[in-house]
């Protein structure tokens, strides 16, 4: 035709109001016009959900189709004319404003969303005569009917604002894959509740809020933020969530007046969560404000603490570290940096240590979780991190999760593939002992035993070569070893694998054909895989595994970690370990040694330190005299936690820094009040390498410092003497020293973040690993024999326990049981006990049990569940009433030095009801 | 079903040997097990006849068959007896031995027993000639009643799988596409969308999983089609499913069935493991490659369900909710798969166009519509049931020749097609052939087929009501449209129903439902405003009497409708109370009850036409009470004696009354009780107008007329005769300032036909009136009346008693339509009269010295009006001439407005436009009423009339217009004893043909004392019922109004 523009091949051209708007295919009227700036009301639709045509106002006008047609819910056509403010189109767009205004009571003045409602916006745009229908709200909320939120404490639901627009429902099924809210009742009485109206807490739900998130007025909302203030008054600070690895972009909504985080918001579009959160991270942050914060640095005198001016505090501290550096030797002292603190606040811990201490004993929890992790994946690829992004999750034509419970510990990713299984797209394997909520969703849950990973890998890559499923081609130009790996698979056949690990040998077949046979195909793992002595063996299977199918450099495949805390990638980033200085740069390297040398201009010791455990170890022997513990709780947090108490006591001098009172800085000589994740500025590094800003919301309590700065004075008080100006200078620093972060400033990541390797400060960032070659070159097939865990259920403690995590807890709990809702919801630990066990042992739920293991005993109540198989037992780690660690066993993988975290021997007993 | 169907050839191996053991003459008795004979108890009667036949040693000798519902659902439970096939309706289990004795071994009908047509009252013997039956085309329906539904064999021993068999061997599924493509079937589930052409486009989709979809989620109200064609014949349905299924190449299947079918879920299942194990189901059909299997799944009775969407979301265990199309079905359906879903009839049509051919079903039907379309006839009509006819019957058809006409000879009013989302088809439309197209251009539509016949006790605005409350209920609430603007709708018509009616809310309602209509997500809510903006569009004068009337014409709505009676008089007048004062022995209790709201208690006793006995609800029992005679007997008993009910008001004489008829002294007997005197101006010299010059004596005895004016006239009420009113002008210069004007319709309306000038012809009014008026009125020969109104039997039955030799009523329709009371016809004609129907007069013959004959030409019934009435046609070349020596006209009046000249606005009839409320004209001061507005009504209306005036003419000149109470409250109630009691209703003697027509001597007798008592007492007082159930319903409004406000003040408060 003369005259029309030309339009690329997979675009459709149409028109709308007259302009002529191109869009791809299959994409709605309603997106077509919203990306040409035409702007169509709508209540009901969301981009993160499936077009529902339920509120009518995003009706339009096509030409020679009869009628008015939802444009949320209609593709563009080749030559469409569409016309969205018509006059009849206007008109019954206010009808229907009217007609919905009916149903709510417009009570704006007193409303939490008043300014932040769509209802209300295209109420005033349209000039809707709000009397024109009688109220229809309904009676229920006038009255305070009870609903299915009364007894909740996170999220309260008012039926008089609520539109029936359904898209808490909706994300609730469609994208959280819960399907806790339904509606009910029909026609006028169509309100939100859940299946039989149960109360909220006794369904599915798991307290996400996605619904509020989503709601477009005040109906669903955060019943603690009721009244704490409005739109206008709020200050919305953009940050990272404190919590897991994920690294949720969150909103603190901020009472500048009254100095509170009032509530978390998501942004729709935000990478990588968009927009959504857990439970945790819509109800977690009142710990910022709790009043049991510690606000003066402490000292301990005669047995007690006393509060100390920050002067005496740091002067004591360098003083006594000074003295045992000089009587003992720089192994004397020993640092742990912390996976909860920034980037910059790691790197400034790890370089005190290294430059002013003059050890390299220094080392963080991510020793406990993904030591194997980085161990493994180093001496398979050539760098221990997630190869692909959690992004590729949404479209992976298979998914293999093992050893992650993900919906609880990584919730958003959980969500994550949760939606694209449902959506049809991706085909789930689960391979975990207990029945976690993934398995209920999966096309093969694996359920082998605690500790027999390699066995089972092993056996999946026997069918695979037996069948002929691997990838010739990726193995032959990209890999090297395979036939050590042929060797040693060959020994393993199904059945024989199906012996040691309880799974039905069909099974491990049919899993390795529908993992090999797939496109592509990604395997997700976590501390199910690395917490055991054969961790660093368990994650080279892994990566055998993903090699020997090609899958490995490509979309929607890879080998994905998932990093347990916000900012263990960073921490292990920033060189928070013993053996190597940021960007993983070896300690034993002269050449990486002379570059620190000059940068920080002073001589470093050259043999890497000890680890965590092998701290405590030499504490215990005396070896190590003085430690310095910046957020961590290893009291809690470490395996055979008596051992660990002993090893703090032994030392002479013990320093934490902290936000709160942990269990661990109860043992120190110097507690020092530091900031929280919302008071500061800086970065994390979540578990796809993408490095993430975390910014200040509020102002901190008392005299409580940033980590960095104090680091710095004691540092400089050592008489190596340390100072930035801010954070974004250290992260100036990083950048200078390290590679993979040579890209990377504050001010590039205020969009989406940067993925490293970032080289440059023009460079993108890398979603994706190993593309072209290994970061090693050719990737390394290892041959893993299976080995049995180190402790094994015999006749004394005849149970296997493993530990972990629940969703709504945090680690240690320092700041989950600090928060209200989160502690309401679980406010205590249980022992999941298999029904056949809790016959024999003649408990059931509810009674409480005494658990033994060759190190300790913790009393705890039993819950009697078909998640753990016969013989298993299940403890989540959070509890100090019940520490899940005064049982665990500390033996260490022997290469990434991880405590076994995942198995040892227990007995259980039902506690006798009479005690004196 | 001993072995596997393993090919085509054995399943024709089977249907020959079952052939073969058939025998047409045996004995067998049929006994129906639908629903609707379940509900009858069928079982009771089944056993009965089976223990009958086992004491008799006869129970192998004869068999009995549980049979599919036949549709005849109002006569059941229902047992045939064959070879003879003696249909024996109602059957109870005390008949079953007489019937085993005489009809089966016997060979004898038991007449009593058998099956009477309402229309004709003659006894039907065999089921075939049941008009229900006999007048339809059974084709889905033709198995049904005949074969036992589940079992097999009996269904391919009737031709069943032949279609599938065929299709299956012998052609393509394209060819099975085009088969049913050109057949011209379309979807029977409402829509009407070609069948052959959805299937064309599922075949089409990409994808190698298909689903098929049987939709058995009927749930319109009053619909039951679906139902009975899956309860009776569901092999027929499956075979359509195996052709569909194979015709668009799906190998699964699926049954949606409401749960509330529990005989047709139980069928499928029991025909669905039948058909598995015999080959007919599952893996390789009759031995060919196409493997097809079907599953049963129950919905729990939501009626969004049966939208196709929603369907598929139910079935994938999701809340039934639509969602929006595109994609539709066939592209992505039942789990995102191409999926056809086909209503339960049009799956049961299909084997039939596969087995007899496309031609066979485009010979039946409309240019557009073809087949047979079965339809579920409910509501007031005689015979309810299922009943299939071709397309293009008429509702005409289906209700009264299929149907049998609406109960007591009731006015037919609309009939409701399309359930809840279709609309009202009007009497005018009786006559429409039906199909997709037709119904659609008059508001309504096809639907599944739903038929609910709605007669003159209807309320309108209630059905709308009804409706509206059904779908709004069964809205899944998904989009804002249905969910709320139906709500609003909903409360706007239960104001209304509730006489909280106020202006503007039809306006709002239509406004709404078009809102409604144009932006609802599915089919649920862009129809569920038709019901109203139906009506609306057919009956607004209904919503206006309510609105503005307080007033339901059908005495439905229970807040306007103390009792049915009371409202359905157009005064006011209260029946029961009178009614229960004559049953307590008080007659001028009654009279003075009377009197209250009508002052022409002695008139309206004889020539009313009782619209109150129309409503009585002893109607529905037996027979309606005898109000009227009543009436005239507490008239006639009171006398004239009677005290007037207050004393004569004084003070200045500021009103005219122009016309001393009923509606004037009606006019100035209310004035004076509002306390306000008046002078009644009287052109004639006699008082009562047409009741005195136009109502013959025979009916109306001059005596008993002057009783009621003289008791007007004792309330001081001056009447001034043989005063004609010049000008409006003129009563003002005598100091009145407000006027009534009741001036009558004195003058025939012209025929218009040559011939009209001569002599010997007359109007029958200034026949009446010369005759009354005591003026001489030759009357001999042959005498023709033209009209078939009361004008023109008065004008007959006075010819006869005049001396004519022959009386001749001529009338261009039938009998059946005249409009004169229905017992005066009978009368004239025991008199003499003749009748000529069908015939219209084209000219009147004759000479200066008087008329020869009247020119006729013969008609038929055409189409009806929109009443319903047909209208007449002229058959062309039918002329004749009616030799006669004079001819009455009375084809209707023309109203007098002399006195008023010109000053007012007409209606189309020539009377005066008036307000309804206040009967206010447009000049200040000016009100009419009576038969110069009406241009000829009844009495009562008359009276009606005068009483809205003069309330409206004390409010205008500062008066409350508040009348005494309507009536002396009586509580009397009837016993138990004698509400039970069947009591034939009380007729007045009447005087034997003969004597009367000699003489003017008034021709009914009154009741006897005895005889009024006991008529009285068959008065079941259902005001008291009502009165106790409307304080009830005015406490909840009180409290609903309560919580409104409460609820606005707690809205304004937040």
């Amino acid at each position: 035709m003369a005259g029309t523009p030309s339009v690329a091949a997979d675009r459709v051209l149409l028109s709308i109001d007259g302009r002529e708007v191109t869009a791809k295919p299959g994409t709605t009227i309603l997106q077509a016009a919203q990306a040409a700036g035409i702007r169509i009301p709508h209540l009901c639709h969301e981009p993160r959900l499936k077009p529902s045509g339920a509120c009518r106002l995003c009706l339009v006008e096509i030409q020679g189709q009869p009628g008015f047609h939802a444009s949320c819910a209609r593709p563009v056509e080749r030559g469409m004319v569409v016309s969205t403010s018509s006059e009849p189109v206007r008109s019954l767009r206010k009808t229907v404003l009217e007609m919905l205004v009916s149903e709510h009571v417009m009570s704006c003045s007193t409303c939490d969303r008043d300014g932040e409602c769509l209802l209300q916006d295209y109420a005033y745009e349209h000039g809707i005569d709000e009397k024109r229908f009688p109220s229809i709200a309904p009676a229920a909320a006038a009255s305070g009917v009870p609903n299915y939120t009364s007894e909740s404490l996170a999220i309260s639901y008012d039926p008089s604002k609520c539109i029936r627009c359904q898209r808490c429902v909706r994300i609730c099924e469609e994208v959280q894959g819960v399907e806790a809210l339904t509606l009910t009742s029909r026609g006028g009485d169509v309100l939100v509740s859940t299946g039989f109206q149960r109360p909220l807490q006794e369904t599915a739900c798991e307290m996400c809020g996605q619904c509020i998130g989503t709601c477009p007025t005040a109906a669903l909302h955060e019943k603690a933020a009721r009244g704490k203030g409005k739109p206008k008054d709020l200050a919305r600070v953009r940050t990272t969530c404190p919590y897991c690895g994920v690294g949720c972009q969150i909103e603190l909504n901020v009472n500048r007046r009254v100095n509170r985080i009032v509530r978390v918001t998501g942004r729709i579009g935000s990478t990588p969560n968009n927009g959504l959160l857990c439970v945790k991270g819509r109800f977690g942050m009142d710990f910022v404000a709790r009043a049991d914060r510690l606000t003066t640095p402490l000292l301990r005198e005669n047995g007690s603490f006393r509060k100390a001016s920050w002067g005496e505090a740091l002067e004591y501290t360098a003083t006594r570290l000074r003295e045992i550096r000089g009587e003992s030797g720089a192994d004397a002292l020993a640092g742990l940096a912390s996976a909860k603190t920034t980037n910059e606040d790691n790197y400034v811990m790890q370089k005190l240590v290294r430059a002013a201490f003059g050890t390299n004993n220094v080392d963080h929890c991510a020793r406990l979780c993904h030591a194997s992790t980085v161990a493994g994946l180093a001496m398979a690829f050539g760098s221990g991190a997630m190869t692909n992004s959690i992004a590729d999750l949404r479209d992976a034509p298979v998914i293999f999760v093992i050893g992650s419970n993900t919906t609880e510990c990584h919730p958003v990713i959980g969500t994550t593939i949760r939606q694209s299984v449902a959506s049809g797209r991706t085909r789930l394997i689960v391979a975990d002992p207990r029945r976690i909520s993934l398995a209920g969703i999966a096309e093969l849950h694996l359920r082998h035993r605690p500790g027999t990973d390699v066995a089972l890998l092993n056996g999946m890559m026997h069918v695979i070569l037996q069948e002929g499923l691997e990838d010739r081609q990726f193995i032959d130009t990209r890999t090297e070893g395979f036939e050590e790996l042929r060797a040693a698979v060959e020994k393993c056949p199904p059945e024989s694998a199906a012996a040691i690990t309880g799974v039905p040998a069909d099974d491990i077949r049919r899993a390795a054909r529908l993992y090999a046979s797939a496109e592509s195909a990604a395997i997700v793992y976590s501390m199910g895989i690395t917490q055991h002595t054969t961790g660093t063996d368990n994650v080279l299977s892994l990566a055998n595994l993903a090699m020997v199918t090609g899958n490995v450099g490509r979309p929607c495949s890879g080998v994905d970690p998932l990093r347990g805390q916000n900012n263990v990638q960073g921490a292990c980033d920033m060189g928070a370990l013993p053996n190597v200085y940021s960007g993983y740069q070896r300690v034993d390297d002269r050449g990486v040694r002379g570059k620190f040398e000059a940068a920080w201009n002073v001589p470093l010791p050259d043999t890497p330190g000890l680890t965590v455990v092998e701290m405590m170890n030499a504490a215990e022997a005396g070896r190590i005299r003085a430690i310095y513990i910046m957020g961590e709780n290893p009291v809690l947090s470490d395996p055979d936690i008596a051992h660990v108490r002993k090893a703090l006591e032994a030392v002479d001098f013990l320093v934490v820094q902290d936000v709160f009172m942990s269990e661990t800085a109860e043992l120190a000589d110097v507690v020092l009040p530091a900031f929280s994740f919302a008071e500061k500025d800086g970065t994390f590094t979540n578990t796809e390498r993408r490095v993430q800003r975390v910014r200040r919301a509020v102002r901190p309590p008392g005299d409580a410092r940033d980590d960095w700065r104090i680091l710095c004075e004691v540092s400089t008080r050592m008489g190596y003497p340390m100072s930035y100006p801010d954070s974004a200078a250290i992260m100036e620093e990083i950048s200078a020293l390290t590679s993979i972060y040579g890209g990377i400033a504050h001010d590039r990541l205020d969009g989406t973040g940067i993925q490293w390797p970032c080289p440059t400060p023009t460079h993108p960032g890398t979603p994706i690993l190993h593309r072209e070659s290994f970061t090693r070159g050719r990737g390394r097939f290892h041959a893993v024999q299976f080995l049995p865990p180190r402790e094994l259920p015999d006749e004394e403690y005849p149970l296997l326990l493993t530990t972990g995590r629940v969703l709504q807890h945090w680690h240690t709990g320092t700041m989950t049981r600090r928060c209200e809702v989160l502690n309401a919801l679980v406010p205590g630990g249980t022992l999941e006990l298999n029904p056949a066990d809790a016959q024999a042992l003649a408990v059931s739920s509810g009674e409480t049990a005494v658990v033994r293991s060759r190190r300790g005993r913790i009393e705890i109540p039993v819950a009697v569940t078909e998640r753990v198989d016969r013989g298993t037992v299940f403890l989540a780690f959070h509890f100090r009433e019940h520490p899940a660690n005064a049982l665990t066993i500390s033996a260490l993988d022997p290469v990434a030095k991880i405590p076994e975290f995942k198995a040892c021997a227990v007995r259980v007993e039902k506690r006798e009801a009479s005690r004196p | 079903m001993s072995a596997r169907l393993d090919s085509v050839a054995a399943l024709e191996a089977l249907r020959g040997r079952l052939a073969g053991q058939r025998d047409a003459d045996a004995r067998m008795i049929t006994v129906c097990g639908g629903t609707a004979c379940t509900a009858f108890m069928y079982p009771k009667v089944l056993v009965e006849i089976r223990a009958e036949l086992q004491r008799r040693g006869m129970e192998r000798a004869i068999p009995v068959k549980v049979v599919g519902c036949p549709g005849f659902c109002s006569a059941g439970p229902i047992v045939i007896v064959h070879p003879a096939r003696v249909f024996y309706p109602r059957v109870r289990e005390e008949d079953v031995p007489r019937i085993i004795e005489k009809t089966v071994l016997g060979d004898e009908t038991i007449e009593e027993l058998l099956y009477v047509d309402p229309a004709t009252g003659r006894r039907v013997v065999h089921d075939t000639e049941v008009p229900f039956y006999a007048k339809q085309t059974r084709a889905v329906l033709g198995l049904s009643g005949v074969i036992t539904p589940t079992d097999l064999e009996d269904y391919i021993d009737h031709d069943g799988y032949a279609g599938a068999a065929k299709a299956l061997s012998s052609m393509s599924p394209q060819q099975v596409i085009d088969e049913v493509r050109e057949s011209g079937l379309r979807g029977r589930g409402g829509a009407g969308f070609p069948t052959g052409v959805k299937w064309d486009y599922c075949r089409k989709s990409p994808g190698s999983q298909k689903f098929l979809i049987c939709n058995a989620d009927e749930g319109d109200p009053g619909a039951f089609m679906d139902r009975s064609v899956l309860e009776g014949t569901p092999h027929a349905v499956v075979e359509g499913m195996i052709i569909a299924a194979y015709a668009i190449g799906a190998s699964r299947g699926v049954i949606y069935v409401r749960a509330e079918y529990p005989l047709a879920v139980r069928n499928s299942h029991i025909v669905l493991d039948d058909l598995r194990t015999a080959g007919l189901l599952g893996e390789n059909i009759l031995g060919t490659s196409f493997s097809f299997d079907v599953e049963v799944r129950e919905g729990a009775g939501a009626f969004v369900c049966g939208e196709e969407t929603a369907l598929i979301a139910s079935l994938e265990g999701r809340r039934g909710m639509p969602r929006p199309r595109p994609p539709f079905p066939a592209q992505s359906g039942y789990q995102g798969k191409p999926t056809v879903i086909n209503n339960v009839e049009t799956l049961a049509t299909v084997p039939l166009i596969v087995r007899k051919g496309r031609e066979w079903f485009r010979s039946i039907g409309t240019e557009g519509s073809k087949g047979t379309k079965i339809f579920a006839l409910a509501g007031k009509v005689n015979t309810t049931g299922l009943v299939e006819v071709p397309m293009g019957a008429t509702l005409r058809q289906i209700v009264f020749d299929i149907g049998g006409g609406i109960p007591r000879n009731r006015q037919f009013k609309a009939a409701q097609m399309g359930g809840p989302s279709g609309g009202c088809v009007t009497a005018q439309n009786l006559d429409l052939p039906i199909d997709y197209e037709s119904v659609k251009k008059v508001g309504a539509i096809m639907g599944s087929g739903g038929m609910i016949v709605m007669d003159e006790t209807t309320c309108m605005v209630d059905v709308a009501r009804y409706f509206l409350e059904f779908t709004q209920k069964e809205s899944c609430g998904k989009c804002v449209p249905c969910r709320i603007g139906t709500r609003h709708m909903l409360d706007i018509l239960t104001r209304i129903c509730a006489g909280e009616g106020r202006p503007g809310d039809i306006e709002e309602l239509e406004a709404i439902g078009t809102a409604v209509k144009s932006t609802s997500l599915c089919g649920l809510g862009q129809t569920a405003p038709n019901p109203v903006l139906s009506t609306i569009r057919q009956f607004r004068h209904e919503y206006e009497e309510h609105i503005i009337q307080k007033r339901c014409r059908a005495a439905v709505c229970e807040a306007l409708v103390e009792a049915p009676c009371l409202h359905a008089c157009p005064a006011g007048v209260h029946a029961p109370s009178y009614v229960a004062h004559l049953a307590e022995g008080r007659p001028e209790e009654a009279a003075r009850t009377v009197r209250l709201r009508n002052p022409f208690v002695s008139v309206c006793g004889r020539v009313c036409d009782a619209p109150c006995e129309r409503r009585c609800r002893r109607g529905e029992v037996d027979e309606p009470i005898a109000i009227r005679a009543l009436k005239r007997y507490a008239a006639d008993l009171d006398g004239r004696g009677s005290a007037p009910l207050v004393a004569p008001p004084s003070g200045r004489r500021d009103v005219a009354v122009i016309g001393a008829g009923p509606a004037g002294l009606s006019c100035a007997y209310f004035l004076a009780l509002l306390g306000r005197p008046s002078v009644v101006f009287e052109a004639l010299p006699v008082a009562g107008g047409m009741l005195a010059v136009g109502i013959p004596e025979y009916r109306l005895p001059r005596q008993s007329l002057q009783a009621d004016i003289d008791f007007i006239l004792a309330h001081g009420v001056e009447l001034r005769m043989a005063t004609r009113v010049s000008s409006l002008d003129a009563l003002r210069a005598q100091g009145f300032t407000m006027v009534f004007l009741a001036s009558g319709a004195h003058r025939n309306r012209p025929l218009r036909i040559p011939g009209e000038g001569l002599p010997g012809v007359i109007g029958s009014l200034e026949f009446l009136r010369r005759r009354a008026l005591g003026e001489a009125v030759a009357c001999t020969g042959s005498v023709a009346v033209i009209g078939g109104g009361n004008a023109a039997v008065d004008a007959a039955r006075s010819a006869i008693r005049l001396g004519a030799k022959t009386v001749t009523v001529v009338y261009r329709r039938t009998r059946g339509e005249m409009p004169a009371f229905e017992e005066e016809i009978e009368a004239a004609l025991e008199e003499g009269v003749r009748l000529v129907e069908l015939a219209a007069p084209v000219g009147i013959t004759g000479s200066d010295g008087g008329v020869d004959g009247l020119g006729l030409v013969r008609m038929r019934l055409g189409e009806a009006d929109e009443r319903g009435r047909r209208q007449p046609v002229p058959i062309d070349g039918s002329d004749f001439v009616f030799p006669c020596d004079m001819v009455i006209t009375a084809i209707g009046q023309v109203p007098s407005l002399d006195a008023v000249d010109g000053a007012l606005e007409t209606s189309k009839l020539g009377g005066a436009r008036v307000d309804v409320l206040t009967g206010a004209t447009a000049v200040p001061g000016l009100f009419a009423g009576g038969d110069c507005v009406s241009a000829g009504g009844s009495v009562i209306e008359a009276v009606a009339a005068g009483q809205k005036a003069a309330i409206a003419i004390d409010r205008s000149l500062g008066g409350a217009g508040l009348l005494p109470p309507g009536a002396v409250q009586s509580l009397w109630r009837p016993s138990e004893e004698q509400l039970e009691r069947t009591a034939a209703r009380a007729r007045e003697p009447v005087l034997p043909a003969a004597t009367r027509a000699a003489s003017f001597v008034e021709v009914q007798g009154a009741l006897t004392g005895e005889a009024a008592c006991g008529e009285a007492s068959r008065c079941m007082r259902c005001d008291l019922e009502r009165a106790a159930s409307r304080a009830q319903a005015r406490t909840l409004a009180a409290a609903r109004e309560a919580a409104r406000t409460a609820g606005t003040a707690a809205q304004g408060a937040r």
